[in-house]
């Protein structure tokens, strides 16, 4: 009997235990090994480690191509974010509108498709569109008579090359969140409104949203981090930071430093400093969000 | 919009089927002029293609099973059982969502090497179960919906923790476990910066990284037919899945998230 009691007082550690012990051991260790390793000079190859105090700090800072990457990054979030909540929400509110079953889940595939390929896949569909030489763009645009572009090759539109793929790979999720939302909004109180003669543009900012704020709170946030970590991908396949560094990222920064020069001591040290920014605006948000998301009972 | 968001991916099937050198000639065409599998030959006998499927199909399988199996008690345990450290252990793991996922990859690159898991396939599974944030969130909300008493009446019948679990909780969540497992695949398949690091001999590699082996091996042009037979490859599996499951992931989404 007490082996029994002894046994269901130990069961949900065992139950949680693999899943703490997997986020320790890969997300969190590695994060706090990072800021350890961002104090030294080690470079993988190097059989000595050093401890070089904020040195790394001072380097990146002063590294010209960090501050593009950081300038790039601030553009993407003030283009991206706005662009991925509310081209997708207007989307979901569309799709809701749409009276055929079969066409609004056309629609809804559609749109979602983009969001389940691989950021190669969706690179070598875009590479090959913008390509110079034979690209599908620059045919079109010849045939027309107009200018061609070199696109991504280009050191001026490259960033905007990959602001676009990267909105066209992940609004889909946003979109189909949201329209969850929407859906689960009770007709009762969408006809009472249109009883009381309220259009469907106030129906839409007095009931629909409120009614959906905690899904867009969690849209909010979790876009807010996709936008950081998703360009990742489309820089690698796309444009590989260039020309120039004019389409990096300050993560694809951190992974350039780290696994492609080996400087593990910069790397971590601008990891930590992502880190850092997560962190504020994560805050940031949860402040700004906090009292104005309606939760119903 | 919807237009918009298909065009390209028509674009690649469409070029797959097209010759190789009408490619370079005629950027035109939404159905090719003289449809051939040329492109699916070149692609398998230049590049283990086949062996890049195969990787593939394992490293989504196994990762999609390794979450689940951690995922789905933790998520139990958290929803239905009482124990000191509950609320701090949850918000532990949860707080795992806002890690941009590269974050740790310097000293997990390095650690990887030093156990030997360097180019194998488990260096690539392995550290991506952790990412269970979402999953073990969500399994939460699961099996909160389940009254209860349910687990009670077990508990009087001396139905131990495990058996509950097994017995009465899962059946009756195994459609939120099926969408979870379909998110998890369609992620585990498409997993692409991770892999690009750890796997490096041409054999052991993924569809979506070996697409990128496509890119950087010509100087001059890309042999773009052949690179999108193995695009194509790479996204109807995924696409297949996603439209068999559809209905069933936006079901046990609605009025799930966000809650």
């Amino acid at each position: 009997m007490s082996a029994r009691i002894r046994m269901a007082k130990l069961a949900p550690y065992l139950f949680v235990g693999p899943a703490i012990a997997f986020v320790l051991v890969f997300l969190y260790a590695p994060v706090v090994f990072s800021v350890g390793l961002s104090l030294t000079d080690w470079n993988f190859i190097s059989p000595t480690m050093n401890f070089v105090g904020l040195e790394n700090y001072r380097r990146i800072f002063a590294d010209p191509n960090f501050r593009d990457a950081a300038v790039n990054t601030l553009l993407y979030c003030v283009v991206l974010i706005p662009a991925q909540i509310m081209v997708p929400l207007a989307l979901a509110a569309l799709i809701l509108r749409v009276r055929n079953p079969f066409l609004a889940g056309f629609y809804k595939s559609a749109l979602f498709l983009p969001t389940i390929l691989a950021y190669s896949t969706a690179g070598i569909a875009w590479l090959w569109l913008f390509d110079p030489l034979n690209g599908f763009f620059n045919a079109a645009l010849s045939a027309l008579g107009m200018p061609t572009s070199r696109w991504h090759n280009d050191p001026s539109l490259a960033i905007w090359c990959v602001t676009f793929v990267t909105f066209w790979k992940n609004f889909g999720l946003n979109m189909l969140l949201l329209l969850a939302a929407l859906v689960s909004i009770p007709k009762s109180l969408l006809e009472a409104a249109a009883i009381d003669n309220a259009g469907p543009w106030r129906r839409f900012f007095t009931i629909e949203l409120p009614l959906i704020s905690p899904t867009f709170f969690f849209v909010a946030v979790t876009t807010t981090m996709n936008v950081l970590d998703d360009i990742v991908g489309v820089i690698d396949v796309l444009t590989g930071g260039g020309p120039y560094g004019q389409s990096s990222n300050i993560l694809y920064y951190m992974y350039e430093r780290g696994l492609s020069f080996f400087q593990f001591g910069q790397a971590s040290a601008a990891s930590v400093i992502i880190i850092v920014l997560v962190l504020v605006v994560t805050l940031a948000q949860f402040r700004m969000f906090e009292h104005r998301v309606h939760y119903e009972s | 919009m919807a237009i918009l968001s298909v065009f390209p991916l028509l674009w690649i099937v469409t070029t797959a089927f097209t010759p190789n050198d009408l490619v370079l000639t005629k950027a035109f065409r939404l159905l090719p002029e003289s449809p051939t599998f040329d492109n699916f030959r070149i692609a398998f006998t230049r590049f283990p293609v086949a062996a890049w499927i195969w990787n593939s199909l394992v490293i989504a399988g196994l990762v999609t099973a390794g979450k689940l199996a951690i995922a789905v008690p933790a998520g139990f345990a958290f929803a239905h059982m009482r124990f000191a450290g509950r609320d701090t252990l949850f918000w532990v793991i949860v707080a795992t969502l806002t890690f941009p996922t590269i974050i740790g990859i310097v000293p997990l690159y390095v650690g990887i090497s030093m156990i030997g898991w360097y180019d194998t396939l488990a260096g690539v599974i392995v550290p991506s179960i952790a990412y269970i944030g979402f999953y073990v969130f969500f399994m939460r909300q699961a099996f909160r919906s389940l009254p209860a008493e349910m687990f009670e009446a077990a508990r009087l019948d001396k139905a131990g923790p495990l058996k509950q679990l097994l017995e009465i909780a899962i059946p009756n969540v195994l459609p939120a476990i099926a969408s979870l497992g379909v998110i998890s695949f369609l992620g585990a398949w498409n997993i692409y910066l991770w892999s690009l690091l750890v796997l490096d001999s041409p054999e052991k590699r993924t569809l979506t990284i070996g697409l990128k082996s496509f890119i950087v091996i010509d100087d001059f042009e890309p042999l773009w037919g052949p690179m999108m037979v193995v695009g194509l490859l790479s996204m109807l599996p995924v696409m297949l899945l996603f439209l068999l499951a559809q209905r069933f992931v936006m079901a046990a989404f609605t009025g799930r998230v966000g809650e």
